[in-house]
């Protein structure tokens, strides 16, 4: 890594004077917030709309970016990182997590009226501002919509702002496709080009055939849709964002630079094990960044130089 | 920075004086051979504390960055979340504390306070600690085989950082720094009287000959080092032999006085209440990096050696904290079992380099 490219990957290198001068925040500590309600979107995957107990704590928090995260606590258990699927354009915040490890689980656990903690918003986000007057395309395999969603959402509601809008979204089944109402919705939008498709038509857990029946759209990678002669994907001035899988990710990447996008032009979010999401217990630091403070959103370029596995 | 001399048996006074100001004191003590540590000063104790000694091996910075600490109390009560951050602010003082150590702590505040997000734990620690320097200047007591505080610049005394900073002129007369003016604060005291330019004389004489018993080979390369991992010009290779003999065991980072990681653990207390602790974590160990579900991207031993190595001498690191992760203590290099402490990476990323180059 030369040192020109480590200045380009985190651009600010901060030069604080001194200690700092006493400080009133406690950064490690989260507020208390009440589950509203929990929507089931796939298998293993649920919507927690939440609010804060404290509503002066919803208003400062509503101020997060697309492409920010927060600390989800589920005291005796832990607590662990997780994107805002939500805009700030919305009015709910809301988490969508699917079920992996133990505080995941224990969070699957509560019910409406249940309280945890929430602590955030952290990490840099997606430039939205950076990229006005640039055509969009959204890339996202299976839950990797859900820290795309922000983003989608954030430039329809600001729709003047950018130029075409692309979505891809692949599962590897119908039934297994994210927020599918919004889908229908964006599907809808004018001037919203959404794109789905589906590795397999049959469902393999409940070996729904009618659900293949079903099933009258594209079958294939993400990638396949980029080759449809109906889809044309701009490449001028065009950002595009890609999340997923890691297999999905590699593919796409070769798929977009094969299209003759350029390295800096793609972007993702990386995720890795945190426990401050402050830059301090060292977890997700790879490369010269700290994925909590310097991303968790990077351009493709950065994340080449970053030097470890997606 | 004002100056005075004291008396060798006025010195442990500055213990007396600093308890009577309510502070805990640590101090170091000794029992046999190598066997030093940290602890605190009691009435029974006090007698016993050592002016010159190896440095302990578990570093002082537990007083700042304990290995365990409690962030919250939460009570469940009733569905009912209560969320209570509890914070230390006992006064500590810190005698005796050698100056590579006081490097350790300016690094550690460099990293908890001098970014964004300020750590609010660690400055109550912080804003409450005295720090008593003492110089190394007895080349068999104070200074070891590891020791390479002249090739980080920290030591072997040190030039800032501290409150008071003691040095032996021998001739049972020390002298007394302040670096604040609360370590100035002391110079009240009648234990204390002016010097003389006989006295600087003496402590610039005593420096360049303890200057010249640190071992040369510990002293060289390191800025080389620091060039060479931060150009990415080490190969693979190399860190995978550094890799091949770590045995994995972490007690290089928890020995190290500027290793900053830790992990956060939620602990039940009675039958509604939780405690959030912080403990020291290691980025030698195989679960640090390891996410729910299983997948690890940082898979390979030196995959994890390289990460420690590059996040310390990377010049990046020391640009971003204005400060380096390494004090040149030798903790790593007296404790590690596969000999990959610090000097020994510097020395095989040099070998490693110049085998390269004539190649």
């Amino acid at each position: 890594m030369n040192p020109s490219a480590i200045e380009r990957v985190v651009p600010e290198i901060g030069v604080p004077a001194g200690i700092a001068p006493e400080i009133v925040e406690n950064v490690y500590l989260p507020k208390a917030v009440v589950l509203d309600r929990v929507v089931t979107e796939i298998h293993e995957v649920k919507t927690f709309y939440w609010h804060f107990e404290d509503w002066a704590e919803q208003r400062a928090f509503k101020r997060f970016r697309p492409g920010q995260f927060a600390q989800v606590s589920l005291f005796g258990v832990g607590e662990f990182p997780t994107s805002l699927p939500p805009s700030p354009t919305e009015d709910d915040t809301f988490f969508t997590v699917r079920q992996v490890g133990s505080c995941t689980s224990a969070l699957h656990q509560l019910k409406a009226g249940d309280k945890f903690a929430v602590r955030g918003p952290y990490g840099n986000g997606f430039p939205m501002e950076e990229y006005r007057g640039k055509n969009l395309v959204f890339v996202a395999g299976g839950i990797g919509l859900i820290p795309l969603r922000s983003a989608i959402v954030y430039a329809l509601a600001n729709r003047k702002d950018y130029e075409r809008i692309q979505i891809f979204h692949g599962a590897k089944t119908p039934s297994e496709l994210m927020y599918v109402p919004k889908l229908h919705e964006w599907e809808r939008t004018p001037g919203v080009e959404c794109h789905l498709t589906v590795d397999r038509p049959n469902d393999d857990r409940s070996n729904n055939d009618r659900a293949a029946d079903r099933w009258k759209g594209n079958v294939g990678v993400v990638g396949s849709l980029f080759k449809k002669p109906e889809v044309k994907v701009p490449v001028e001035n065009t950002v595009a964002f890609v999340c997923g899988p890691p297999i999905m990710f590699r593919f796409v990447i070769q798929d977009l630079l094969g299209m003759g996008f350029k390295e800096r032009d793609i972007v993702s979010t990386l995720e890795r094990y945190m426990k401050c999401g402050v830059g301090k217990c060292g977890h997700c630091c790879i490369g010269v960044a700290y994925v909590c403070v310097d991303g968790p959103v990077f351009t493709y370029e950065q994340i080449k130089q970053l030097g470890e596995d997606i | 920075m004002k100056a005075r001399v004291l008396n060798r048996d006025d010195v442990l006074k500055i213990v007396d004086l600093l308890r009577q100001q309510g502070y805990d004191v640590i101090a170091p003590f000794r029992e046999r051979g190598r066997d030093t540590f940290f602890d605190t000063v009691t009435d029974q104790n006090r007698d016993q504390i050592q002016i010159h000694l190896p440095n302990p091996y578990y570093p002082p910075k537990r007083f700042v960055f304990p290995p365990i600490e409690r962030l919250l109390k939460v009570d469940r009560s009733n569905g009912d979340l209560r969320i209570v951050p509890t914070y230390d602010v006992q006064k500590r003082a810190i005698f005796g504390i050698r100056s590579c150590d006081v490097a350790g702590i300016y690094h550690l505040d460099r990293f908890y306070l001098g970014r964004e997000f300020p750590d609010i734990y660690y400055q109550n620690h912080r804003k409450n600690l005295f720090l008593v320097n003492v110089a190394c200047t007895d080349p068999d007591l104070d200074i070891g085989n590891e020791c390479f505080c002249m090739c980080t610049d920290t030591g072997p005394a040190a030039r800032e950082h501290f409150d008071l900073q003691l040095f032996d002129l021998q001739r049972d007369e020390f002298m007394a720094v302040a670096g604040t003016p609360a370590g100035e604060a002391l110079f009240v005291s009648p234990i204390f009287r002016k010097g003389s330019p006989q006295h600087v004389a003496r402590r610039r004489k005593i420096l360049e000959e303890v200057r010249k018993r640190f071992k040369p080979e510990t002293t060289s390369w390191f800025s080389a080092a620091i060039q060479m991992v931060s150009r990415g010009e080490v190969s693979e290779e190399t860190w995978e032999k550094i890799g091949n003999r770590c045995l994995e065991c972490g007690g290089c980072t928890y020995v190290c006085p500027a290793c900053t990681c830790f992990t956060v653990t939620d602990r039940a207390v009675e039958a509604n209440g939780v405690e959030r602790l912080r403990i020291w974590d290691s980025c030698a160990l195989g679960g640090f990096t390891r996410m729910a579900g299983g997948f690890n991207p940082r898979r390979a031993i030196h995959d994890r050696r390289n990460r420690r190595f590059f996040r310390k001498l990377a010049h990046y690191f020391i640009q971003r904290e204005l400060s380096m992760a390494c004090v040149g203590c030798g903790r790593c290099a007296a404790v590690c079992h596969g000999d990959i402490g610090m000097p020994t990476v510097v020395e095989m990323i040099r070998h490693s380099t110049a085998q390269g180059k004539e190649a």
